[in-house]
């Protein structure tokens, strides 16, 4: 079987003299495990490796994949993508990255991790699910309980020069437990990432979801107002999907963000910075270069309330007369990159949780958000989402809340943060803290 | 794609330590995507994927094993792997593999991949141009064509041999449409289980136009109203609905963890007598058919509600099982990468009494919703949310102005019971429904139907 770095170069060495090609090759070997009952309910084993390639002749882009490709379906591969580009419309602006110097990040690959033993995650799994039910007797089941992990190695080759490659060791663990008391029934969950098994704090993962479930029992709908709202780190992040959208380069080029115009202008409060970062170790999207080569790197996109920046892949780099911010994006070897996101964050503040919980007096804490992705329009900024949350009293949680709807903008939203809490949580690449907002709708009855 | 012979030797090797059956999942695919957006076609691409899954079942437990080598070294291997989720125990039993006959078989007249590429890029191109001469407001049009065909091959350890072939077509259009500083957006995406046949009855440029109407309209769009009212589902969109509140709930997977609103509750009325539900995999070349489905059980019609009382569940194999029932042909997956679990096929409210123009001449205040943008639902609970892409005011028994910024939350039997209305209207919408990571192709239907009082999610008064 020939190895990533094979299977990138014949396609390179197959190109004709007026085309740039690219090969992105990848393999993954995953193990994932949920328990259900004290019993292993999945073993998941997965093996999986491919080749997408990426040609561009006089401006034109065509694009192929190929499943473990011998070397000679590559060639045929990169013989699909030449036929494709011959259909695609001419832009000026497609081109491959120039080959920079790759600093490598050894601490992305651990050896330990790549040779766990499948026991052990079995032995994680179950533990995660006896944790969750035993923690308190309301919560006497999960919905899911799991483990998973995964050793994958991606290969970059182009016609440009690129020529690298890099290995990497994730794992991750999730709980989803159901409260039940008095024939309501609530569900709470959890989530955490790590590099490897010992650096994986697991245990709260099952505290968190149990926790997380049981304070929502006895949810009463509450009245329709403006009131002050405080989302935690769990709320926060579903939120970050949306800015993500709009801070892409590619969204402002094609007019379809909210940002697009904004460049150098005051769009949220003083108290927000919005940072995305490849490098920092303690995101767990970290890589040693994006998804086309380019060395990874950190931009902020809001400074202090300022829009600084867009993320940038080559392609709209290229359209926008600057550099890539190495923010090129695929999901997988199916698919030729576009722009997203690293270890994109909320740079925490300085106040305490407590504190915030002081400063909303009579608002609403919210720690669920359901139906962002259809409930906020990514565009217009609008958006109307159902959340789940407690109460706050005199400075702490109380009486739980369900069927509420938060509606509000974007750009209403970041100009309304009174405080920016000090507890920055990452959940797979996007981190937040706790976040205070004025005053929100929040509609029940 | 394979012979039996190494087909029997797999699952052989899968039920070495026993286990209640073993299955292999074959499946290659070939596709062709096309994405225009901004006035030019952005790329072409072409995909070739293939792999198996090999999975032994035991109670309700499983180990699954994949690899996209098909070569008789990488298929042992991933049976052995597989196995080894299984405690140790007496060899199983492998039946003689024999080839099963198809309920029903969904063709593709003309088939996608003899259209050549210039033919779907000229599609694109009509789309772009029907969207932007639709009005002056239209500032942005991306669109998506996409063809695939999948052939899957399933052999089972109680003998079961399935070949099938399933041909995929969709056309989807966004419209992004601007006025003195507000941005709207529409989408449209038909899709079937056809050639591009499926293009007769929903011509390129009519999906543009839904597309581009939907952005349009929006831009006159007031704050929605907020609190309990009426709401008016139009065709379709009752299904949406259907889909999350009730659907959901009702895959055995979901049960079994008692994780349902429904659990244990089949024979009660939990709808309102207005309301008959099903999920049906035959029909043909709807979007969310088939004629096996991914563990090769034949497609089947499974009715859920019959005048709101709650009937069945949908099944797969496992779950199947241990209710000592029979699988009602709902496992599917997403690929041979993973696992199949219970999931809806085409989920259906069928047709009413009512006339769609009587329903809403009869609704004093309340909201007419045309698009919703998909949601969520909490099975355990049964509440659900819900973003309306497109909606509208009702006063006085008629239409007037368009709302955003609105959505829907509830309740599955509370909501499904306030229903008060049901018309003679069908008609469908098609997604890809995403569950444990899995996304498959989903269609959702009902007639125009009106909710008596639900919570409206807005900003206005």
């Amino acid at each position: 079987m020939a190895d990533l770095t094979e299977l990138a170069g014949v396609a390179v060495e197959a190109a004709r003299d007026h085309e740039s090609v690219e090969a992105y090759a990848e393999e993954a070997r995953r193990t994932e495990v949920t328990a259900h009952k004290g019993e292993v309910e999945g073993l998941t084993f997965a093996e999986s490796r491919g080749v997408g390639i990426r040609l561009i002749a006089n401006g034109r882009l065509g694009y192929a994949y190929a499943a473990d490709p011998s070397l000679e379906e590559v060639r045929e591969a990169l013989a699909r993508a030449r036929e494709s580009a011959e259909l695609a419309t001419e832009d000026e602006f497609n081109a491959l990255p120039p080959a920079e110097p790759i600093e490598p990040i050894s601490a992305l690959f651990r050896q330990d991790q790549a040779a766990l033993v499948t026991e052990r995650k079995v032995s994680v799994a179950l533990d995660l699910e006896h944790l969750a039910v035993s923690a308190d007797p309301r919560v006497t089941k999960v919905d899911q309980a799991g483990y998973g992990d995964a050793v994958s190695r991606v290969a970059i080759a182009s016609t440009g020069g690129v020529n690298a490659e890099y290995g990497r060791t994730d794992c991750w663990a999730v709980v989803s437990a159901l409260a039940e008391q008095d024939g309501e029934t609530q569900a709470g969950w959890s989530f955490r990432v790590a590099r490897e098994l010992g650096e994986l704090d697991w245990g709260s993962v099952a505290n968190e979801a149990v926790e997380r479930s049981a304070r929502l029992l006895g949810a009463v709908k509450p009245a329709s107002g403006r009131v002050p709202v405080v989302l935690d780190p769990f709320a926060g992040s579903s939120f970050l999907g949306v800015l993500a959208g709009a801070l892409s380069a590619e969204s402002v080029q094609k007019q379809r963000s909210l940002f697009a115009d904004l460049l150098g202008e005051a769009v949220g409060s003083p108290l927000l910075t919005l940072v995305d970062d490849g490098r920092t170790l303690d995101g767990p999207a970290a890589a040693t270069f994006d998804d086309e080569g380019v060395p990874t790197g950190r931009t902020e996109l809001i400074a202090h309330g300022t829009l600084m920046a867009f993320l940038h892949n080559t392609y709209t780099a290229r359209r926008g007369a600057t550099d890539s911010t190495a923010n090129a994006k695929r999901g997988g070897y199916r698919t030729p990159p576009g722009v997203g996101t690293t270890n994109f964050f909320v740079l925490p503040g300085t106040t305490p949780v407590s504190d915030i919980l002081r400063q909303a007096e009579g608002g609403v804490l919210i720690q669920d958000v359901s139906g962002v992705h259809s409930g906020a329009n990514p565009i217009s900024g609008e958006f109307s989402v159902g959340a789940t949350g407690l109460r706050i009293q005199g400075g702490e949680v109380g009486e739980p809340l369900r069927e509420m709807t938060v509606a509000s903008t974007v750009p209403e939203m970041l100009k309304g943060i009174a405080a920016v809490g000090d507890d920055l949580r990452f959940f797979t690449a996007v981190g937040v803290p706790t976040i205070l907002f004025a005053e929100m709708t929040v509609a029940g009855v | 794609m394979l012979d039996r012979e190494l087909a029997g030797q797999v699952l052989r090797t899968a039920r070495a330590r026993g286990g209640s059956f073993a299955e292999l999942f074959v499946e290659e695919r070939s596709s062709l995507t096309i994405r225009l957006d901004d006035g030019k076609i952005e790329e072409l691409t072409s995909g070739l994927d293939r792999g198996a899954g090999v999975r032994v079942g035991h109670g309700t437990s499983f180990g699954y094993a994949f690899s996209n080598r098909l070569d008789p070294d990488a298929l042992l291997e991933a049976a052995s792997a597989a196995a080894a989720a299984v405690a140790e125990g007496a060899a199983g039993q492998v039946v003689d593999l024999r080839a099963q006959d198809p309920p029903v078989v969904h063709r593709a007249e003309r088939p996608a991949e003899a259209v050549p590429a210039a033919q779907k890029v000229a599609w694109l191109r009509e789309v772009d141009d029907v969207a932007r001469a639709f009005s002056p407001h239209v500032r942005q049009v991306s669109a998506s064509y996409g063809d695939s065909v999948q052939r899957v091959l399933i052999a089972t350890s109680d003998g079961r041999w399935v070949e099938e072939s399933r041909p995929r077509i969709r056309l989807g259009v966004q419209v992004v449409a601007g006025r003195d500083g507000v941005i709207q957006t529409g989408f449209h995406g038909p899709a079937g289980l056809a050639g591009v046949e499926f293009f007769d009855e929903h011509p390129p440029a009519a999906t543009a136009e839904v597309a581009a109407k939907r952005a349009v309209t929006m831009l006159d769009a007031g704050p929605a109203p907020a609190g309990e009212m009426p709401v008016v589902l139009a065709p379709g969109m009752g299904g949406v609905l259907f889909h999350e509140a009730c659907g959901h709930p009702l895959e055995a997977d979901i049960v079994d963890k008692e994780a349902s609103v429904y659990r244990g509750r089949i024979g009660e009325v939990l709808a309102s007598s207005l309301v008959t539900g099903v999920d049906d995999a035959t029909i043909p070349n709807a979007w969310g058919s088939f004629s096996f489905d991914d563990e090769g059980v034949p497609a089947q019609r499974t009715v859920l509600f019959l005048d709101g009382a709650l009937q069945g569940l949908m099944y797969d194999r496992l779950r199947a099982e241990k209710d000592g029932v029979a699988s009602t042909g709902n496992g599917r997956r997403q690929s041979y990468a993973h696992p199949p679990i219970p999931r809806m096929t085409n989920s259906h409210i069928l047709n009413g009494p009512s006339k769609a123009d009587d329903v809403l001449a009869s609704t004093e205040r309340g909201v007419y919703v045309t698009a919703l943008g998909g949601g969520q639902t909490n099975p355990a609970s049964g509440d659900f949310v819900f973003g309306v892409s497109e909606g509208y005011r009702i006063e006085g028994g008629k239409i007037t102005s368009p709302v955003r910024g609105a959505n829907l939350t509830g309740r599955a039997i509370e909501v499904m019971s306030a229903v008060d209305a049901v018309a003679d209207d069908f008609d469908t919408w098609e997604g890809v429904c995403g569950k444990d990571g899995q996304g498959v192709p989903v269609g959702s239907g009902s007639p125009t139907l009106r909710i008596a009082r639900i919570t409206v999610g807005g900003t206005g008064g």
